[in-house]
């Protein structure tokens, strides 16, 4: 509506469409702005390419590190019996007497499973997997004692609390000793978190790097355009609609680059994964790294559209402004 | 429709571009508006577009105060003024259709209703038959009359012009004046900023003289006073 003529109208939205029309229109007119704006990059492929690649290249080396750490966290997941308890229960503890604590033990909360593992079928185990079957054979008694394998809850597997079940497994009456190998998951989730922490930080920096070369970028394409910006506001154009063009500029940036980035997290991984299966081999376990998993990737091309998008908001609301016709 | 009350406008600076400026012109008039460059014609049509804010008084636009404009309706009032300039301001890079278009894309209009509006205002300007040249292609008559029909394209009622005529010899700015006369006959308001004496000699239409940033006729040209 026009604010100087009453009943002048302006603009198509004052003619008589009706509402889904109008509705279509919207939808009509940014797809239109979206395409010009993708048409653009499409004209100036070398200056887009230098843009997008660092955009891409920016996330792809967090996102990296990132699936790192993840997978990393599940190997420490899929070694979880590290945080299981062996309790080695004193020579003269009866048969009976052990499943009286089995049975003691299964009520208790922090704890998931317990298995009761006899001497003699442990020294059987032993005579298979050793290769010592015959050697075996020459001892006179069996010097293995019985052994219950706890297996804690998932809320006490963390180091301290684990360590804490262990103390109180050790004041057991048939309990000589317990053993839990904690150092190295102490170091392992001391580590994680590090790791985490950094993945983090470098994430953030790199993140606000792409902002502003976003940012420096959409600057340069509004100077360029300069006079069609002076022309446009001589004849009526709201800011709002001087500012759409750049902003969907910005977000092919951050979608295009969010693929790159995707593309070479693939390649990376791709290049990892044969060392990465060398090292798993040398502890007799086969591993293959998981990627991206779908979440993942759309948050890693949500992040990247939205990194697009601020930089190019930062600055239009910066530079737009300074265009006045004079 | 335009109204300027006790106008002053003074620069940062210190420069004094109109001083106590006051005069009315009615809907459906036509104006010159004259003086030598530097008198301050640029300034007044700077201020009824909103370029610039004056420093003391009103300009009111068919009543409206344009003091009380917030800055982002400027661009609403913008569509309401038709606006032509010497250096005509068109995109270069874009065909005349695309221009003439441009003021229509902004408020939104459909494909077919751009169409048909773009082809009658360069059918106004005799140059339909030019609608995909780039504006480069066209001589100095041409481009300003793209300029003039990107200007009326959305029917503004009100007209302004900063030396539409400035390059052209006299028997182009004849003819691009002639067209605003179409626009006055078909009750737009108009006024032309020029100064090409012998243009408005010509003409028989109110003239505005601004002389160091004071309004000092106002009235019918000097030439046509005498008949």
């Amino acid at each position: 509506m026009s604010i100087l003529f009453k009943g002048r109208s302006q603009g198509a939205s004052e003619r008589k469409i009706n509402f889904a029309q109008r509705f279509v229109m919207f939808f009509v007119n940014h797809i239109r702005q979206a395409l010009g704006s993708l048409g653009e990059l499409w004209r100036q492929p070398a200056a887009s390419l230098m843009t997008i690649g660092v955009l891409g290249l920016s996330i792809t080396l967090p996102s990296t590190l990132y699936i790192l750490v993840k997978n990393t966290e599940k190997i420490s997941a899929g070694w979880e019996q590290a945080a299981e308890i062996s309790l080695f229960l004193k020579d003269q503890t009866s048969a009976a007497e052990a499943q009286q604590l089995l049975t003691r033990l299964q009520t208790w909360s922090e704890i998931d499973r317990v298995v009761y593992v006899p001497a003699d079928d442990a020294l059987e185990e032993f005579k298979q997997l050793s290769g010592l079957g015959d050697a075996v054979k020459y001892l006179e008694a069996n010097p293995l004692p019985d052994v219950v394998l706890v297996t804690p809850g998932e809320k006490h597997t963390a180091p301290t609390a684990a360590q804490m079940l262990l103390e109180k497994l050790q004041q057991q009456r048939e309990v000589d000793m317990g053993k839990l190998d904690i150092e190295w998951l102490e170091r392992l989730y001391g580590f994680l978190q590090i790791a985490t922490e950094l993945v983090t930080i470098i994430g953030v920096l790199l993140f606000i790097a792409v902002i502003l070369i976003v940012g420096n970028t959409i600057r340069l394409n509004i100077l360029n355009k300069r006079d069609e910006i002076l022309v446009m506001k001589l004849v009526g154009a709201t800011d709002g609609f001087i500012h759409r063009p750049f902003l969907y500029t910005g977000f092919w940036y951050g979608l295009l680059g969010g693929v790159i980035a995707w593309m070479a997290v693939i390649i990376i991984l791709w290049w990892m994964d044969s060392s990465i299966q060398a090292f798993a081999s040398l502890y007799d376990k086969s591993f293959h790294i998981t990627g991206l998993t779908g979440s993942a990737l759309l948050t890693m091309l949500f992040l990247s559209v939205m990194l697009g998008l601020v930089g190019s908001l930062i600055s239009v609301q910066r530079h737009v402004r300074e265009i006045e016709p004079q | 429709m335009i109204r300027f009350e006790q106008v002053s406008k003074t620069y940062p600076g210190g420069q004094r571009a109109l001083s106590k400026v006051d005069f009315h012109i009615a809907q459906g008039e036509m104006a010159f508006l004259t003086g030598h460059s530097g008198a301050g014609k640029s300034t007044l049509l700077k201020l009824i577009s909103i370029m610039e804010r004056p420093t003391v008084g009103r300009v009111l636009i068919n009543g409206h105060d344009l003091n009380v404009i917030k800055r982002r309706q400027i661009a609403y009032i913008r569509r309401d003024i038709g606006m032509i300039f010497q250096s005509h301001q068109l995109l270069m890079d874009k065909t005349v259709f695309d221009n003439v278009a441009l003021p229509l894309v902004i408020e939104g209009y459909g494909h077919k209703e751009i169409a048909k509006r773009v082809d009658a205002a360069l059918e106004m300007v005799g140059l339909r038959s030019k609608a995909r040249n780039l504006p480069i292609t066209l001589s100095g008559g041409e481009q300003q009359r793209v300029g003039i029909a990107r200007a009326v394209v959305n029917k503004p009622p009100l007209l302004l012009a900063d030396e539409p005529t400035g390059n052209l010899d006299p028997k182009l700015s004849m003819e691009i004046v002639r067209l605003f006369e179409d626009f006055n006959q078909a009750g737009v308001s108009v006024l032309i900023a020029t100064h090409d004496l012998g243009l408005i000699a010509r003409m028989r239409y109110r003239t505005l003289t601004l002389k160091n940033g004071k309004m000092i006729t106002d009235g019918l040209a000097d030439g046509e006073e005498g008949r």
